[in-house]
């Protein structure tokens, strides 16, 4: 895994076998818990809050503060809870996935200063259920500081399976999950640290953003500063993939490496000599970038000023050859089929988002079915209990937005111009799909 | 603790509330209507899942779902009437509700009363711009022989499914699949058999959960509805009657929040159509020598009985139900005592027990910090809204006990004692000691087995004028109403009288031990009051005509006869009982929503019955497990003429204590013999949390000859 | 302390209340233990027929009902039958942009069935799935739910006479 920049979260990960205790340990591994359980939990969180790690989940809130959120035990009685989440399923993002495969003991040591800060002794780590793989390192490292009372000290740490969700991410409905329930968002107020995991206060954080925690505590907050931009302290580790050469995992001071770089540079530029068209710059969610609108820093504020985020920094180069429309098609689908159901605009919206797309790409839409697309991406965004159908709206409409042109020669044409050179031409999405798991007749 | 007051603007009108009042109310309080599906505050918190209340709240940039906020000072909030974000939000929401929904409302039972209905006429667009077809299901489907599902008009705003997971906890009801896949459905399309499952159907904003009783029998303009009360159990839940051309259609609730919430039991919702069970009884019988019975007009029937009266004179005993009518009971008993002197009467069980000084609204149960269930008997069995009203206790922190923990109730201020089953003489004296009388929240509740009890107890008590004797032989018996005459023991007695007359509705609870038959009235067609198990006088409305005259009508003619002053207007016969037994109360003060006299020291007037029961249980230690026999909710003379209905009849079932089923090896849901010496049934085990050790609890109807000990085993 | 077994390991003889008992007791609440429950029980069964959300919901004092609720709310429960593999073909955006389609559609036409039938022998399931996180090593092909990266059409062949031919 090739990278330019100063390594956290992933340091020493290549040289050395990370998954053993052993290993870790010989690489400094613990002592920042260590010193962590050396200081007051407060001292803990402030530390944190100096270092102005935000989360990498996807929200990029400050983690010290969130942390700073939770009553002391003496104003709740309740047992505190940490709640990790490593549900990772953005389309686009897979950092998680390597963080968990590779560096198992960083995690567990971010998990537990955590725990510390936060006066915790249950920690929950809920891994998405596909995630086997990594899932097995875990319990493997978990066996291995098991072990050691010094490391695991009064803290019991539980891994939860998902059992194919994505909505399971969003943290609320990730508790639901986690206490047994159907994966469906509460309505916050009451947030997760005044009212999460059987209704006690409970910390959710992201697998890097743990995986993040030692190296800061080593380091110091002033240290750990003096990576990345403004508003975007530190390193994260990015996923580069899509039409790129060399994909993977990249781990960048924030802002200091631009999108372009991570294409051209990190990800060896696209292959078989096609040209870049667009880049989805923090997974699925996010609105998309031209080709000639990436020459900005990867950072929150420089993304911002595009309208656009880091979100869970699943960057996905696209080549000339590829059809918005079906891009559209297809990344609505996955909304659709992701939709927990609840909520009215996301339920409805998302799959009427689809039915106009597949008319848009099979030529049958009428010019009124453009407006009326962009209308019903409208009327979803701000209307929704969760994040999850906003994001869906405001990408999809991102691509009519910067590709309005390619949107109307279908519907000029009375078919797709791109047809089966695209990649993306006719590919078969759950939804689509004869249904294997579903219990009643599919929707005519 | 008076909430202290919040200000705050909607829709430019300024309003002032208690800090925390939900918004939909707020604005109410404001006079302004916020449009709600999933919203329903008795289902517990608010969702947020339709987004039809979406409000433009100031210094939030996204319009914010008004069902999951609180007023609070200061806020300006703006609805669709005054605000273009909300009020295209709310649009919006309409649009995709409507993006699946079938418009058939002109074949919809909801229509005329259907939130969506109105919702679209009011802010819907005229035209759809969907291009795509809508999701089709088959429909409707039968998710019980009760109700019916469209899942094409369900808008998915689980009202009901949270209603069975969270108020009924019957966990029956529930949503599958995910996404725009989701669907209401029940576990592999069993029925949703559970005792509240009706309610699902009034909750049902949209017309996707019908009453397969209702379905296509009457269109909203086309009827009336008279606000009555139950008559099938001691809650005495505020109903309307809903009839169409004079006929009864469907029972509703009536919300009384302090005795049902607004929720039914399917016996109270469904149980109607006994009105027209094809054994109903319109003609008086008169049994004659050989020729069974023939029918009679009520001029010579009211002979007959007159002439049966003098014969007997006071050697008569009265069988009453307690489902008379209090005015009824007073009537009857103002006939007989004073006229007669006969003064012998049999109640259903023993009711007088003087819990005034100990009396609490149900709804003080939800409140409760320890509940105490004694009396062994299922309360959903005897009166099914209370234990909606003690699942609710539990959902707030309260302690459920169903073993006396005097401790625990003397730790705490709001403790509730509630005597589920016969025998009940002891909780007036439990609670006394107890100290419930002077604790602010605590009270005793006694669960009667029968809807009007103790207002009969009452009534029959107030038309005393002298003492009772017990005649022996029995000149003449009088059983009245279905119930009394379907008890085997009455039966028994009827055997010893010389003559029978017996009141009743139905031609087959009447046997040949019957010398005259005058048919009865149902609680649907009767003026009149009850009185609830809480002491809460209560009037019940005629909602339809019945096929033979008021009882009062005929015994006012008897009365005549021995000279005995009686009107046959239940108003006038409540006013001369209320001077006795209600302090004067005047009928009108029974009003549409009745109120719960305040506590009272002292014991209430109480007849001395003749004690029918068996029922009351030997409380002796003896060998093996004592077995409690019950009645289930779902039987009786009304529950028996609704096919409906059948399959909630109770399934052959023990319950045992979790310890019990422990130190016999038994698991939930193996095949157990119960046994007693000589006989043996075997049924399947149920653990059940809310039984004490030592107890097993079966219905009657699958208990066969058992004796009170019995033994459990497997297999 | 570690959480519930995983789809790899071998299913035990133990029976499957007694197993969920255990996994319950890890948790605060049992009803935490509903997922790793249904999981154990779909291991038992290759699917979760009724039985399942009877047997479930006993362990757990929850209804079948809730159950089946809970069950089919997640894409890694069946709620019908199965083959005994599963070739799940991840098709979203990246993989896609590699040549995802034409990897499903090797597996079509070697297994002869479509996406979401199961072969006629009754051997392997073949299914589409939403990203499956390893878009960098994409196409990803989740076998018996094991990764297999990088796969290219003419890689399928291969795995689809592992499948056929192993145990
Ligand atoms: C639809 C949706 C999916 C999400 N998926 C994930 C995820 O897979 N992993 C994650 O860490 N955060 C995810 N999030 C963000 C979480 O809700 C939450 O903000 C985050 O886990 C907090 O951790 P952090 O502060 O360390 O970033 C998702 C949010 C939404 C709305
Ligand atoms: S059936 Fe009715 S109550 Fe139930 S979810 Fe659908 S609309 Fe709501
Ligand atoms: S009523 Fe507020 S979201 Fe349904």
């Amino acid at each position: 895994m090739a990278t330019d920049a100063r390594q956290l979260v992933l340091a020493d990960a290549g040289s050395r076998d990370l998954t053993k205790l052993a290993e870790y340990e010989a690489v400094g591994g613990y002592q920042a818990l260590a010193r962590a359980r050396a200081m007051p939990p407060q001292a803990v969180i402030d530390e944190l809050i100096a270092s102005e790690l935000r989360g990498r989940g996807g929200a990029f809130f400050s983690t010290g503060r969130k942390w700073s959120f939770v009553p002391k035990p003496e104003q709740n009685p309740n047992p505190h809870y940490l709640v990790v989440n490593a549900d990772e399923s953005e389309p686009g993002s897979f950092k998680d996935n390597e963080i968990l495969a590779r560096v198992p003991h960083r995690f567990f040591e971010g998990c537990l200063i955590t725990a510390h800060a936060i006066e915790s002794t249950h920690v929950f780590v809920y891994i998405r259920g596909e995630y086997l793989g990594p899932f097995e390192v875990l319990r493997a490292a978990l066996d291995e500081i098991g072990a050691r009372q010094d490391i695991l000290g009064e803290v019991t740490i539980l891994l939860h399976r998902g059992a194919g969700a994505y909505i399971c991410g969003e943290e609320t409905a990730l508790l639901e999950s986690l206490e047994g329930k159907r994966g469906q968002p509460r309505t916050k107020p009451p947030f997760p640290a005044i009212q999460g995991l059987y209704a006690s206060p409970t910390v959710v954080n992201n697998v890097e953003t743990m995986a993040t925690v030692p190296p800061i505590l080593e380091l110091g907050a002033a240290e750990y500063g003096k990576l990345g931009v403004k508003d975007s302290i530190g390193t994260r580790v990015v996923s580069v993939s899509g039409n790129v050469v060399n994909s993977g995992n990249f781990e960048i001071e924030n802002g200091v490496t631009t999108l372009r770089e991570l294409i051209d540079d990190l990800g060896g530029g696209i292959a078989d000599g096609r040209e870049l068209k667009a880049v989805i710059p923090g997974g699925s969610s996010t609105v998309i970038l031209r080709a000639d609108e990436i020459d900005v820093g990867y950072d929150f504020d420089s993304l911002l000023k595009l309208d656009t985020a880091m979100g869970s920094a699943g960057v996905i180069a696209l080549d000339d050859r590829c059809c918005m429309v079906q891009l559209g098609v297809r990344v609505s689908e996955f909304y659709e089929h992701e939709s927990c159901g609840k909520c009215t605009p996301c339920r409805e919206g998302t799959r009427w988002m689809t039915a106009i797309l597949r008319r848009l790409e099979a030529g049958d839409a009428i010019q009124s079915e453009l407006d009326l697309l962009l209308s019903v991406c409208d009327r979803i965004n701000g209307k929704c209990l969760c994040p999850l159908g906003e994001t869906a709206a405001v990408a999809v409409a991102s691509y009519v937005d910067k590709f309005r042109a390619e949107f109307q020669a279908h519907v000029d044409g009375g078919g797709c111009p791109f047809g089966d050179d695209s990649p993306l031409h006719g590919v078969v999405a759950p939804v689509a799909q004869h249904t294997l798991r579903r219990t009643a007749e599919a929707p005519a | 603790m008076a909430a202290e007051l919040v200000r705050l603007t909607i829709d430019g009108r300024s309003v002032q509330v208690p800090k925390g009042t939900g918004l939909v109310e707020t604005a109410m309080a404001a006079g302004i209507e916020i449009p709600v599906f999933c919203y329903e505050p008795r289902l517990g918190p608010a969702v947020g899942a339709c987004r039809m209340c979406l409000c433009d709240v100031e210094g939030m940039p996204k319009p914010q779902a008004a069902c999951t906020m609180t007023a609070q000072d200061g806020m300006v909030v703006g609805t669709a009437l005054s605000s273009p974000k909300a009020a295209e939000a709310q649009r919006a929401t309409l649009e995709f509700i409507l993006v699946n929904h079938p418009l058939d409302c002109p074949v919809c039972d909801k229509g005329g009363e259907c939130p969506l209905q109105d919702l679209t006429f009011r802010y819907g667009a005229g035209n759809t711009r969907m291009t795509f077809p809508k999701r089709t299901f088959d429909k409707p489907i039968p998710i019980s022989p009760l109700i019916a599902l469209d899942r094409e008009r369900c808008i998915l705003c689980y009202r009901c499914t949270r209603f069975s997971e969270g108020v009924a906890e019957d966990g029956q009801l529930i949503a599958r699949n995910r996404g725009s896949q989701s669907q209401i459905a029940t576990f592999g399309d069993e029925p949703y058999r559970a005792p509240f499952s009706g309610n699902v159907v009034e909750l049902c904003p949209v017309g996707a959960l019908t009453s397969t009783k209702y379905r296509f029998e009457a269109r909203p303009w086309e009827i009336q509805d008279s606000p009555s009360i139950c008559g099938m159990c001691p809650v005495g839940c505020n109903i309307h009657v809903t009839t169409r051309e004079g006929k009864v259609k469907r029972i509703v609730s009536r919300n009384h929040h302090e005795v049902d919430r607004g929720w039914l039991c399917d016996k109270g919702r469904f149980a109607y159509s006994h009105l027209d069970a094809a054994d109903r009884l319109a003609d008086p019988l008169l049994r004659v020598r050989r020729r069974g019975f023939e029918e009679l007009s009520w001029e010579r029937a009211v002979d007959e009985a007159e002439r049966m009266l003098r014969a007997a004179g006071s050697r008569i005993v009265t069988v009453l139900s307690g489902s008379e009518t209090v005015e009824l009971a007073y009537g009857l008993g103002k006939l007989l005592r004073r006229g007669l002197g006969a003064h012998a009467a049999m109640l259903p069980e023993e009711i007088d027990i003087p819990l005034e000084a100990f009396r609490l609204p149900l709804c003080a149960i939800a409140e409760a910090e320890v509940v105490v269930v004694l009396g062994d008997e299922p309360v959903v069995e005897r009166a099914p809204i209370v234990d909606l009203w003690i699942k609710e206790a539990r959902r707030n922190g309260a302690e459920v006990l169903y073993e006396l923990d005097e401790e625990r109730v003397r730790g705490v201020t709001r403790a509730i004692l509630v005597w589920s089953g016969p025998g009940g003489a002891e909780v007036a004296a439990l609670a006394q000691r107890l100290g419930l009388a002077d604790k602010e929240g605590s009270g005793a509740f006694y669960l009667p087995a029968t809807a009007n009890g103790r207002g009969v107890a009452d009534a029959w008590a107030a038309a005393a004028d002298g003492e009772v004797e017990n005649p022996d032989p029995i000149g003449l018996l009088i059983v009245s109403g279905d119930e009394a005459a379907s008890d085997p023991n009455v039966r028994a007695l009827a055997e010893r009288a010389e003559h029978v007359i017996a009141i009743a509705m139905f031609r087959t609870v009447v046997g040949d031990w019957a010398d005259l038959v005058l048919p009865g009235t149902s609680y649907l067609e009767r003026d009149g009051a009850y009185v609830n198990l809480e002491g809460r006088l209560q009037r019940l409305r005629r909602a339809t005509i019945p096929p033979a005259p008021d009882e009062l009508a005929w015994i006012a003619k008897l009365a005549e006869r021995f000279d005995v002053e009686l009107s046959p207007h239940p108003s006038l016969v409540f006013a001369e009982l209320a001077e006795i037994a209600y302090g004067g109360l005047p009928f009108g003060e029974v009003g549409e929503r009745a109120s719960l006299p305040p506590p009272a020291p002292g014991p209430a007037p109480g007849a001395r019955p003749i004690d029918s029961s068996q029922q009351v249980v030997a409380r002796d230690a003896g060998e093996g497990l004592r077995l409690v026999r019950y009645r289930p909710l779902f039987s009786g003379p009304a529950v028996e003429r609704v096919p409906e209905l059948q399959f909630q009849r109770p399934q052959p079932e023990v319950e045992l204590s979790a310890a019990d089923a422990a130190a016999r090896g038994i698991g939930a849901g193996d095949e157990v013999t119960v046994r007693s010496n000589g006989t043996s049934v075997s049924l399947r085990a149920r653990l059940s949390r809310e039984l004490a050790p030592g107890v097993v609890r079966v219905a009657r109807d699958h208990a066969g000859d058992l004796e009170p000990r019995v033994e459990v085993s497997r297999g | 302390m570690i959480g519930p077994p995983t789809a790899g390991t071998p299913v035990s003889a133990r029976p499957l209340a007694e197993m969920i008992v255990e996994i319950a007791s890890h948790y605060p609440e049992s009803r935490s233990a509903v997922l790793p429950a249904l999981r154990l029980a779909q291991e038992r069964y290759g699917w979760l027929p009724p039985e399942a959300f009877r047997e479930v919901g006993e362990a757990l004092g929850q209804t079948p009902a809730y159950c089946e609720a809970v069950a089919s709310f997640y894409d890694m429960f069946h709620l019908k039958p199965v083959g005994r593999h599963l070739v799940e073909v991840c098709t979203n955006i990246s993989c896609a942009l590699v040549g995802a389609q034409q990897v499903l559609e090797a597996f079509e036409s070697e297994l002869g069935c479509r996406a979401g039938e199961t072969s006629d022998d009754g051997e392997v399931t073949l299914s589409t799935v939403e990203c499956l996180g390893g878009c960098g090593w994409a196409t990803i092909v989740a076998v018996d739910h094991r990764y297999r990266e990088r796969i290219k059409p003419e890689d399928v062949p291969a795995i689809v006479e592992e499948l056929r031919g192993g145990d």
